[in-house]
């Protein structure tokens, strides 16, 4: 932290250095950003930094000031149509539209922080040119510079096409999610209607229960239930797939290849495909239940009192507990054979020497498992088994899928703020977005989703980041 | 019947000022005329304007568009999944009907039941012209997805079609879509081979003897469009405020009896808490034999059940020891019109087109839907339509669907506790109070 | 003796296993297969048999059900988008595992940390900002949803680079090679398992994801569509008696290349994801 501290510090005092001991070249970079390197003779760079100056200058004249001024209200006016019978067509007015100038702001914002970054190294550059002048050193030539791209400053070359892709797919739309500060629901949807600043209030909304507004409610019973559905979920397929490649693996196990290949097909038919089938098979009047019914498994669990004596049928889907279970159950179904193939892999790197040392000490298949498999597959394999657990914490096809247009809510408390049992944080935000328009409130919950899972990875990847064991096979 | 009486009022004035505002609104020359002014407004004037007027006005506007339009018109049409293949025949038809214009019109593939959802994302993608059932009309319309319907070009809307058609595809008082057919409500279908006809009076009844014959009642109870059926046919209320929200007396006195009859009714077992999908499984599989549905699931109750396939009103049932005839909503289907579509006037007169009288009768023809036009719904062919007819029976006991956004999770669980038999033994009035604090919740 | 017994156990345990796994799966099959259209949900197999499921998917496309259509949609924008994942994914990791510059630790939990954001939530915004553009309903706009974002998970493939010994770039790099060709020429050519593990992720994506495509393609013409929105299409609650078989005789179809992709490439994909996770 500190250190970032001292980077960010030493990135603003080299500026500032080189605005104050910069000759004539340098500070006109200042105004025109090309000047630094007209005055070394290098006409090409200078040109491209004008031009990329002029370009910027355009973008804010154009397309950042209309839209930054209105940043502040998200627009004042409203939609109006007026539609003329006698020549059938309709006019509109100029009208404001809060969402695309919130959009197109943060994109401004963006390009001009980008710029200023941009701005600042262009002067550094410029004053290094100055500096190597004075010593004399060689300067290069645009050519030079170009073949610098594929060596010393390769990684710019490498990283700028997946950046720009990075910044419109990822970085752009979490910058959106100031949506959670506005008031954008269905009573304030653009075009015909405008939205606006409201501060902190929906973050309020979601952490206190009133009567009426259970977010607060709906929020802690959520997060409770995403949390161990992630445990759960991670776990089972993990020592699942673990357990299920050890025992194909077996040297006693015929056949491998081919176990392997039917756990294989079972993930083969896309995940979307499988589980809406799936959704089918255990529908309340579904085959299953019509198979339970006829043996009399339903009965006995009504006996037993695992089904409500006042159903026909086993509720897999639709009771919260059972759905819970057999959600999980699902997912190992769904998840064990591709841990199976990571697990196999891993099962083959096993150092054979330390087993064969523990089985002459007369350590029993049992205890060499738990004693030596797993710990190395736990060492190799840890990382990854935070990114599962973050994955499922977004786990959304799973849910949605196996429960969409069949749970019904049992909680009225639930149901008040569109919430199920069953809802994951991003299952909730995905109907609140796609079914009840409530955009504010879904971007503070995908703003706290983020947070948490942010938190998670951080604590993991530092550690392997930092940890520098990156140079170890090299 | 106190409220049907002023419904029936409300539509007549609504349709009154409906036909006035098409003829106002052609009959005005002034390209200025603001949209906010209602046809209402113009009553008085319009009033006078011979009908004459009305009908040679639009043809100047058309053959003004017709001569405005030079190059092709580009316009998107959603219809249903089932309504692909006739809407194909009528798009024919209309380009046969203005030959003059090069027309490129795509058909797309959206259910009239999720067209709100798709709509809604966003408006300005949404297709020129869409079907959408009738309980979206007020979140399209505050979400300006719908043109209003401010003048009529080749047919009249509102005096043509059923005034409770005309009715469902306004909000306050301004005509907002064109009705296309009235049968999305729902009745009773049964298997007349169990029940009699005295049978079906009464749900108690039907539970009777659909019980001694080891067979099932479905209805969808967890579904507020359906658990409506039971409040609404007790006397209590639900109507929906100017503000988007919702009145709702539900657990006022005799709420909790209703609970309590919901509770009994399905305890039996027979009366089944069943999705509209399922239902049609259970149905063509012999296990139901009555269920509570519309027009679209007679095709499958028709083959099932061949000669003995029957339709009639809702029953009643029993709550706190009276006798309660259960209610339900009227469902109409509508087409309406994007105001961002760029060739608005002439998705103006597609729509028209769609929904005019033969229109409609070809669309009972081809799937059996009931017409909302008038001279088309009159025909014997629709009249002796059994599923129509019932509906045509529930109508006296059938109201519009005008209810806000937060009504629907509510209900939704409440049908579902109640139908599994309140498991966890809240109590009623507590369960009922609850439920009314969400469906009334206050919009932010 | 005690030995045979334990081997039948243990060969009877797979079985089960495998049958459990397996039965969801022949039962898509053999739905495909059926007569009856809606959900069966009395017999496990049909009771009657018919080919007709396919016959619709592949002769008779109406406005609704354009098989062939979504197939080649599905095809073209999973094959450029899979090529684009790839080199964004090759970039960034090479860069990330050989090159050191300053800012490289910082950028990586960075873009690990953006990585973990996940798509559903940014949605809206992905398509408004696509839109501006005019790239909603184009297969352009699906594959740049697809691709564009790809270069933040190299995690795994940084991972297998990273056990490729640097003493080989060294050598190039004594022999004048510059930094680009020894990206191109050296590490390439070695990391072959590692690419074929994103080659297949990112070919599969496009055919299992249905919600960016349906809000992305919202045009509701059937022609437009890929195979997961068409056949999800198909399980609405107005078509899904009419089509049940149908989505499984879809379902099937894709099944088919993807698992010989899977079969074929096992090797691979073991090789692939367990160098990348040895090191994580």
């Amino acid at each position: 932290m500190k250190n970032a501290l001292n980077a960010v510090g030493k990135y603003f005092k080299d500026f500032g250095t080189a605005l104050a001991k910069g000759d004539i070249g340098v500070k006109l970079s200042a105004v025109l950003m090309g000047a630094g390197y007209f005055a070394r003779k290098q006409v090409i760079n200078g040109i491209i930094m004008c031009l990329v100056e002029v370009l910027f200058a355009v973008l804010c004249i154009g397309y950042a000031a209309p839209n930054l001024a209105k940043f502040g209200t998200l627009g004042t006016v409203q939609f109006e149509q007026v539609f003329d019978p006698l020549t059938m067509t309709s006019t509109v007015n100029d009208y404001d539209n809060s969402f695309l100038i919130l959009l197109n702001s943060i994109i401004s914002l963006f390009i001009i922080f980008v710029f200023i970054l941009f701005y600042i190294s262009n002067m550094k550059a410029v004053y290094r040119l100055q500096l190597k002048k004075e010593n004399g050193e060689h300067i290069n030539t645009f050519p030079e510079d170009l073949r610098m791209m594929f060596n010393e400053k390769f990684h710019i070359t490498l990283l700028t096409l997946p950046a720009i892709g990075i910044i419109i797919m990822n970085i752009l739309p979490i910058l959106v999610f100031a949506v959670a500060f506005t008031n954008y629901d269905q009573q304030h949807m653009p075009p015909n209607a405008l939205f606006t600043w409201v501060g902190w209030t929906n973050f309020k909304n979601l952490f206190t229960s009133s009567v009426t507004v259970t977010f607060g409610y709906s929020f802690k019973k959520v997060l409770v239930w995403t949390l161990e559905w992630a445990v759960f979920a991670t776990f089972t397929t993990y020592i699942g797939g673990i357990l299920m490649a050890k025992f194909i693996n077996d040297k006693r196990t015929k056949l491998p290849k081919l176990w392997r290949t039917l756990f294989i097909i079972a993930i083969a038919v896309p995940q979307f495909v499988t589980l809406l089938l799936v959704r089918s098979f255990f529908a309340d009047n579904g085959i299953v239940n019509t198979f339970c019914n006829s043996i009399g498994f339903t009965g006995f669990l009504k006996n037993i009192g695992l089904v409500p004596s006042n159903l026909s049928y086993i509720p897999f889907l639709t009771n919260p507990g059972w759905a819970k279970v057999m959600i999980i159950l699902i997912n190992i179904w769904i998840g064990i054979p591709y841990q199976m193939l990571v697990a196999t892999g891993v099962l083959m790197n096993i150092p054979e020497d330390q087993i064969e040392s523990a089985r002459i000490d007369g350590a029993n298949p049992l205890q060499i498992f738990i004693k030596i498999t797993m710990p190395y597959v736990l060492f190799v394999t840890g990382p990854s088994l935070i990114t599962d657990f973050v994955k499922n914490i977004n786990n959304f096809n799973v849910i949605y899928l196996l429960t969409q247009d069949v749970f019904v809510t049992s909680d009225q408390l639930l149901a008040n703020s569109n919430a199920k049992e069953i809802d994951l944080l991003v299952t909730w935000l995905f109907r609140l977005t796609n079914e009840y328009y409530n955009y504010k409130m879904a971007s503070v919950i995908g703003i706290i989703v983020f947070i948490i899972c942010a938190a998670f990875t951080l604590v993991t990847f530092t550690r392997t980041i930092k940890g520098d064991k990156e140079e170890e096979f090299q | 019947m106190k409220k049907k009486v002023l419904a029936t009022l409300l539509a007549a004035a609504m349709t009154a000022g409906a036909l006035a505002g098409c003829g106002g609104g052609a009959a005005e020359t002034p390209a200025q005329q603001p949209a906010a002014e209602t046809p209402a407004a113009e009553t008085p004037a319009a009033e006078e304007t011979p009908v004459a007027e009305v009908a040679s006005a639009p043809d100047d506007a058309i053959s003004n568009l017709i001569a405005a339009t030079t190059g092709p018109v580009d316009l998107t049409v959603w219809a249903s999944e089932e309504d692909q293949d006739l809407t194909n025949k009528l798009l024919d038809q209309f380009k046969a009907l203005y030959s003059d214009v090069t027309f490129n019109i795509t058909l797309g593939a959206e259910s009239e039941s999720t067209a709100k959802d798709t709509v809604l994302t966003d408006v300005e993608a949404a297709a020129d012209v869409y079907a959408f059932a009738d309980d979206q009309i007020n979140d399209l319309v505050q979400a300006g997805a719908l043109q209003e319907v401010v003048a009529n070009y080749t047919y009249d809307v509102a005096g043509e079609n059923v005034a409770g058609a005309v009715e469902a595809a306004g909000v306050g008082g301004k005509l907002y879509a064109y009705p296309m057919t009235a049968d999305n409500g729902y009745f009773m279908f049964y298997d007349s081979s169990v029940f009699s006809d005295s049978d079906v009076q009464s749900l108690e009844k039907m539970i009777e003897v659909a019980d001694a014959a080891g067979k099932k009642i479905a209805m969808d109870i967890s579904n507020g469009w359906y658990i409506y059926a039971f409040f609404q046919g007790a006397g209590l209320e639900l109507t929906l405020n100017a503000d988007g929200t919702n009145t709702c007396t539900w657990n006022a006195a005799g709420g909790t009896d209703v609970a309590q009859a919901i509770i009994d009714l399905t305890a039996s077992n027979v009366l089944v808490d069943m999705g509209d999908e399922d239902m049609a499984t259970q149905i063509a599989e012999g296990n139901v034999v009555a269920c509570v549905n519309g027009t679209w699931r007679a095709e499958t109750a028709a083959e099932a059940w061949g000669d003995n396939y029957a339709a009639t009103k809702l029953p009643t049932f029993k709550a706190g020891g009276k006798d309660c005839q259960m209610s339900s909503y009227s469902g109409y289907k509508l087409i309406g019109v994007n105001p961002h579509s760029k060739n608005i006037g002439w998705a103006m007169l597609l729509a028209e087109y769609l929904t005019n009288e033969d229109s409609q009768k070809a669309r009972f023809e081809a799937r059996g839907l009931g017409p909302a036009n008038s001279a088309a719904a009159a025909s014997d062919a629709v009249q002796s339509n059994p599923a129509i007819a019932a509906l045509a029976e529930q109508a006296a006991y059938a109201t519009p669907q005008r209810v806000g956004g937060n009504f629907w999770s509510p209900a939704e669980t409440l049908g579902q506790i109640l139908a599994s038999g309140n498991p966890d033994g809240t109590d009623l009035q507590e369960l009922l109070d609850t439920t009314v604090e969400g469906i009334t919740a206050p919009i932010e | 003796m005690k030995k045979t017994i334990k081997f039948v156990i243990r060969h009877l345990v797979l079985l089960f296993l495998s049958i459990v796994w397996l039965i969801p799966i022949l039962w898509l099959f053999v739905t495909s297969f059926s007569g009856y259209k809606g959900i069966n949900t009395s017999h496990f197999f049909p009771e009657t048999w018919t080919l007709d499921n396919y016959a619709q998917l592949f002769l008779r496309s109406d406005s609704i059900v354009q098989y062939p259509r979504w197939f080649w949609n599905t095809f073209v924008i999973a094959s450029f988008s899979c090529l684009i994942s790839t080199i964004l994914v090759l970039m960034v990791a090479y860069t990330m595992s050989k090159l050191r510059f300053t800012g490289r630790k910082g950028l990586m939990s960075f873009a690990i940390i953006l990585n973990m954001f996940p798509g559903v939530l940014s949605m809206i915004a992905i398509y408004f900002i696509l839109k501006t553009m005019g790239l909603t309903n184009s297969h352009l706009g699906m594959i740049i949803v697809y691709s564009a974002g790809a270069g933040l998970g190299y995690l795994i493939c940084k991972g297998f680079m990273d056990t490729i010994s640097i003493s080989l770039s060294e050598a190039a790099r004594l022999e004048g090679a510059s930094e680009a060709k020894i990206f191109w020429s050296v590490i390439i050519p070695l990391s072959k398992p590692i690419i074929v593990y994103t080659v297949i992720n990112a070919f599969l994506a496009p055919w299992a994801d249905f919600v960016f495509a349906k809000l992305m393609l919202n045009s509701g013409v059937a022609t437009d569509w890929t195979v997961a929105i068409g056949l999800f299409n198909m399980l609405g609650k107005s078509m899904i008696n009419k089509y049940f078989s149908v989505f499984c005789a879809g379902g099937v179809i894709i099944a088919i290349p993807i698992s010989a992709l899977f079969v074929i490439m096992q090797k691979f994909y073991v090789e692939g994801i367990t160098g990348g996770s040895v090191k994580g």
